[in-house]
């Protein structure tokens, strides 16, 4: 059962970048949310996932608990993926049209 | 301590120049003027004890631990330098409030007035820093008084910083690796340093960097275009910075590094060829010209040339001839530029071809600029005659073999003929020739006379007694050459020498040009080339950048993918490559048994399904229903990997993120549309090998470890430490507190830059109207009951749907906001803590947003932008406070009221509510403005900065509302940016 989270990771990686590499920037951001996925379960399998204890400290048990440090990491990590999200959601919603390539009008300038 | 004070009446200068212009304008000059002659009798004494071989020095710590030193000094050099700063100064400023036109000119005091102060600092530095900081302000002081003069010195200034920054970037260059090598910062000690002796090959490469920078500055060539560009300055900046101060900059410059590179061969033939290339080149260049300021200008790199080219001889006899050139150059030319400056005030012009002859209407001036171009010429008996014999036997000593000390002197002889001949120019086709007379002219008033006038006339009685200088350039010699025991002997006789009969030489070939003047003329006034340096710097400009341009072609896009798929394929080379090296060399370590679980299992099959469901989907509503799958099994995961608190943040997280999502996608076309098809093989393949790379360095380097100290730190100390038991809370709040306030940062941030992004676009590109899409469909025409029956109503107006949602709200709101302090308030012991807590708040946001039968803003319009602002300086100031009782920023401090644990560290947790509150309800209100709502999304985001708005405001990027904008309620459109109100 070792190899089991490693494939989940890469199967959320291989998405992500599938659909990371696509022209709508709605694709895009699916691809981010699972990107974010990954990387914050490669987070957690750095804190060992043998120990899944909860860490806290009224019921510790030290043989078991789950490394507190990378959890911390990924609730951080969770959060700024939230922001970075909503940012490009707002991006995705001008002029009604998400495709990157076809660049809504904005007054601006776009080179291919 | 007289340095000091000096510099101190200097900066009074300064600073009181807004005041002086405020309540006099233009004859701000006269006071200003009256500090520079304060400022000079203050730096007397210091000049005395300096002639009396007594030296000066002055020495603060600036800044101790590089030992860099406020280090001031006054020698021969210095005080000569000094004394033209500020007498050329006071004279130029007296003849300012006459020449400019009635009005403030405060930035042209304010500048002239920071450009000697300095000046001065630059002349009497003794540490190589500050010789560099007072060196790069003159550039810089330079810069501005040249742009300053409108739009036609606008490209004239920039080229004119780009030349003198490139030299000031050598003499940067120059001075740290002086003090690398010497291990001082001091200029007297570096001078002094046995280095200049041992290794020549420092030294050459050290000359050739100062000589670079003064050659930058003193407009030597090819670095001379800068100075006829700078003519566009107005006529006070051209007579003091581009006749006495700025371009002897570079003079002193040399001198003062004389000491070190004197004897380096180099710098010598460097100097001395340069010198006279550029003497003889710009004084060919000025015959041509008719402008007179332009003449002015060339003339002055002529001169400039001959200085340099003397200081290039590196004699005791050669330093002290250069000397006393510097003090006679600043004297007539600064008074040639002011006295253009009066004809051009007379004549309204100061084209020869268009002047008449004014010797008749201006006698007076006729007189002083006759003596100047005199002076200039080098006739008996002027100063600049004295100066200019001393030149050239000087010019017999140069180094090496005796055939270089002959070329030396008929250079200088050919390149004075020419001097002659432009100074001949000037006074015959200003005030002699011209036939014009149309023109009425008047002399010039004697306030305006008198100024100009006097730094030349004070030349007819110094050559009398040029005596008087043997002492200050003695020493200004000794400051340059230590060793050399020169006593120079000015006189104006010398009797009939070799340099009497060259002088006489070049006034009779002069005399015959003149006489012949109508026919050289025509012949000699045309550009020798079609090509100036305000066009060779344009040229270089425009290759610059059209390479950036083509060098950037290779990575610009705006669409993402040229962006990500390197990345993607860089991580996939370093994991498939280096996995295997890594197991082939180092080994991995065991895994740790037990790794896995059954649930794991099921998880991987709920992902793999809601991935191939994100991938395949054509539909975006599908794609997002298999991201919340994705989203939930996610989060079980998380759950089953021991992680409470990370897996409640992550559930509600995702069923906010979804809810954002929904409101994008009802403005977004309904299916994705389709790509082209190699383009999708392609990021398929990537998308495999990328995949199969992240998981095998996932199984290779994850879960082969021991504990980490600082994981049994936390486990085994943390619930002691802070009183807290959840140990993943008090790692977020108190011991890495820090990384908590960066993402709270970017969380709010976030929120901010939403809102100035979508300020940038105009309201109709925000929201086109929908028929303007590409696969907009037409609502269809369903087949109703007539208007008012129930069905009619449920299926066209939304308000009787919402209603059940709306009683929901009032039964659900109360209880999640008393969930949502529980979860803050136990967050330190059991799951829960800010983010959790305000996530759940902000599900009340969402619900009250998504209850209203209309799009309908939550919360006052500016309600995001005060939370979040509030969340981070809440959150700062509970770290200030840590900082200032506790010692260290963000230290957290606990008590107990009531059995509860309080401390700084829930404060610090408010902001974090706040903030991530403010963000969520910036993006609800942001996101869900459509096109039939009430409000637009530009009105939302202007709303969110401005307050509330009566309608969209419709202006684009670079335009500035200002606070309360009365755009919309008086019709009057905004400034444009950086405009001031």
């Amino acid at each position: 059962m070792t190899w089991v989270i490693p494939i989940t990771i890469g199967v959320l990686v291989a998405g992500a970048v599938y659909l990371m590499l696509q022209r709508g920037m709605v694709r895009i951001i699916f691809g981010l949310a699972l990107l974010a996925h990954a990387a914050n379960l490669i987070l957690l399998s750095a804190g060992v996932s043998a120990w899944r204890g909860e860490p806290l400290g009224d019921r510790l048990d030290l043989e078991t608990a789950a490394d507190p440090l990378p959890q911390a990491f990924v609730l951080t990590a969770i959060v700024i993926a939230f922001a970075i999200t909503v940012f490009m959601l707002a991006l995705a919603v001008i002029g009604h049209n998400d495709d990157t390539k076809r660049m809504p009008e904005t007054g601006e300038f776009h080179d291919r | 301590m007289a340095l000091l004070w000096t510099l101190l009446v200097v900066a009074v200068a300064v600073a009181v120049a807004p005041a002086c212009t405020r309540y006099l304008g233009r004859d701000a000059g006269y006071p200003l003027g009256v500090i520079y002659l304060v400022a000079t009798a203050v730096f007397l004494p210091a000049a005395a004890a300096v002639l009396r071989g007594e030296p000066v020095t002055y020495s603060a710590a600036w800044v101790p631990d590089l030992g860099v030193n406020f280090a001031l000094q006054a020698d021969g050099i210095g005080v000569v330098f000094t004394m033209i700063a500020l007498v050329i100064g006071a004279v130029v400023f007296f003849y300012s409030a006459r020449y400019l036109h009635d009005g403030r000119h405060l930035s042209f005091y304010l500048v002239m007035a920071a450009f000697t102060l300095s000046m001065v600092g630059l002349v009497l530095a003794d540490d190589l820093i500050l010789l560099f900081m007072a060196w790069e302000l003159t550039s810089l002081a330079s810069f501005l008084l040249i742009a300053r003069s409108g739009y036609g010195g606008e490209l004239a200034s920039l080229r004119t910083m780009i030349i003198t920054f490139v030299g000031g970037l050598t003499m940067l260059a120059a001075a740290v690796a002086m003090i690398a090598r010497t291990g001082t910062t001091s200029v007297t000690e570096v001078l002094a340093h046995p280095v200049w002796d041992e290794d020549p090959t420092f030294t050459t490469v050290m000359a050739v960097l100062v000589l670079l920078a003064a050659f930058t500055k003193s407009a030597q060539f090819p670095f001379h275009v800068w100075l006829p560009d700078a003519m566009a300055a107005a006529t006070p900046v051209s007579a003091y910075l581009h006749a006495a101060a700025v371009v002897k900059a570079g003079i002193f410059l040399l001198m003062r590094f004389t000491p070190a590179f004197h004897e380096t061969p180099v710098w010598n033939y460097t100097l001395i060829f340069t010198g006279l290339f550029t003497c003889a080149m710009a004084g060919w260049f000025a015959l041509q010209k008719t402008d007179l300021k332009k003449l002015m200008a060339y003339s002055t790199v002529s001169q400039l040339g001959l200085i340099v080219a003397t200081i290039g001889v590196g004699t005791g006899y050669a330093l002290a001839a250069a000397t006393l050139h510097v003090i006679a150059h600043a004297l007539f030319k600064s008074g040639l530029f002011m006295m253009v400056g009066v004809i051009d005030h007379a004549a309204h012009t100061r084209d020869m071809r268009r002047l008449p002859a004014l010797r008749k209407q201006m006698p007076w001036s006729f007189a002083t600029v006759v003596i100047g171009c005199a002076s200039m010429a080098g006739i008996p008996p002027l100063l600049g005659f004295v100066s200019k014999e001393s030149v050239f036997t000087a010019m017999r000593e140069a180094p090496g073999p005796e055939w270089v000390g002959w070329v030396a002197l008929f250079g200088a002889v050919g390149a004075s003929v020419l001097t002659f001949s432009y100074c001949a120019k000037i006074v015959f086709g200003a005030f002699v020739d011209g036939d014009r007379d149309d023109l009425v002219v008047h002399e010039a008033q004697p306030s305006l006379l008198l100024p100009a006038a006097l730094p030349i006339l004070v030349g007819v009685p110094l050559a009398l007694v040029a005596g008087v200088f043997d002492n200050p350039v003695g020493y200004a010699v000794q400051a340059a050459l230590p060793d050399s025991d020169h006593e120079p002997h000015f006189v104006l006789w010398h009797g009939l020498v070799l340099e009497l009969w060259l002088s006489l030489a070049i006034i009779a070939i002069g005399v015959v040009l003149i006489m012949n003047r109508a026919r050289l003329r025509p012949w000699a006034e045309h550009d020798t080339l079609n090509v100036d340096g305000a066009w060779v710097m344009t040229r270089m400009v425009r290759a610059f950048s059209t390479l950036g341009r083509v060098l950037v072609r290779t990575v610009r896009a705006d669409h993402p993918t040229r962006h990500v798929a390197p990345q993607f394929v860089m991580l996939s080379l370093v994991a498939l490559a280096g996995l295997p090296a890594v197991m082939a060399t180092v080994g991995l370590a065991p895994l740790t048994p037990d790794l896995g679980r059954p649930i794991d299992l099921m998880m991987l099959v709920v992902i793999v399904g809601g991935v191939v469901g994100m991938v395949t989907a054509d539909s975006r509503l599908a794609a997002t229903v298999s991201l919340s799958a994705v989203g939930v099994a996610v989060t079980v995961q998380i759950f089953s990997l021991g992680a409470p608190d990370v897996g409640l943040t992550q559930l509600l997280v995702e069923a906010l993120t979804i809810l954002m999502i929904m409101l994008v996608l009802q403005k977004l076309p309904l299916r994705f549309g389709r790509a082209p098809r190699y383009g999708q093989s392609a990021a398929a393949g990537l998308a495999i090998v990328t995949g199969v790379a992240a998981g095998l360095l996932t199984w290779g380097l994850t879960g082969r470890r021991e504990r980490t100290p600082v994981a049994q730190y936390y486990l085994n100390e943390g619930p002691a430490e802070t009183g807290g038991d959840n140990i993943v809370n008090t790692i977020l709040v108190e011991f890495r507190a820090l990384d908590t306030l960066g993402e709270l940062a970017v969380l709010g941030m976030a929120g901010v830059a939403i809102i100035a992004v979508l300020s940038t676009i105009r309201d109709a590109d925000v929201d086109p109207p929908p028929e303007d899409d590409r696969s907009y469909v037409p609502a269809p025409e369903v087949p109703l009951r007539e208007p008012g029956s129930t069905a009619y109503r449920a299926i066209t107006e939304s308000w009787s749907n919402a209603v059940p949602l709306q009683l929901l709200v009032r039964t659900v709101t109360p209880l999640l906001a008393l969930i949502s302090a529980i979860l803050f308030l136990r967050g330190h012991n059991a799951p829960g803590g800010g983010f959790i807590a305000a996530l759940v708040g902000s599900a009340i946001v969402a619900l009250v947003y998504l209850s209203a039968a209309k799009d309908h803003a939550v919360g006052p319009p500016r309600l995001p932008v005060y939370l979040i602002a509030g969340g981070v300086l809440t959150a700062i100031g509970a770290g200030l406070y840590g900082l200032a009782f506790l010692g260290s920023f963000l230290e957290p401090q606990s008590g107990y009221i009531l059995g509860y644990g309080v401390g700084t560290a829930l404060i610090f947790d408010v902001g974090v509510y706040l903030a991530v509150l403010g963000l969520v309800i910036c993006a609800f209100n942001l996101l869900g403005a459509a096109q039939d709502s009430k409000e637009h999304t530009r009105e939302r985001a202007d709303q969110q900065v401005e307050g509330e708005l009566p309608g969209p405001m419709d202006t684009v990027r670079g335009e500035r509302p200002g606070r309360r904008t009365t755009f919309l309620a008086s019709d009057t459109p905004p400034l444009r940016g950086g405009g001031r109100r």
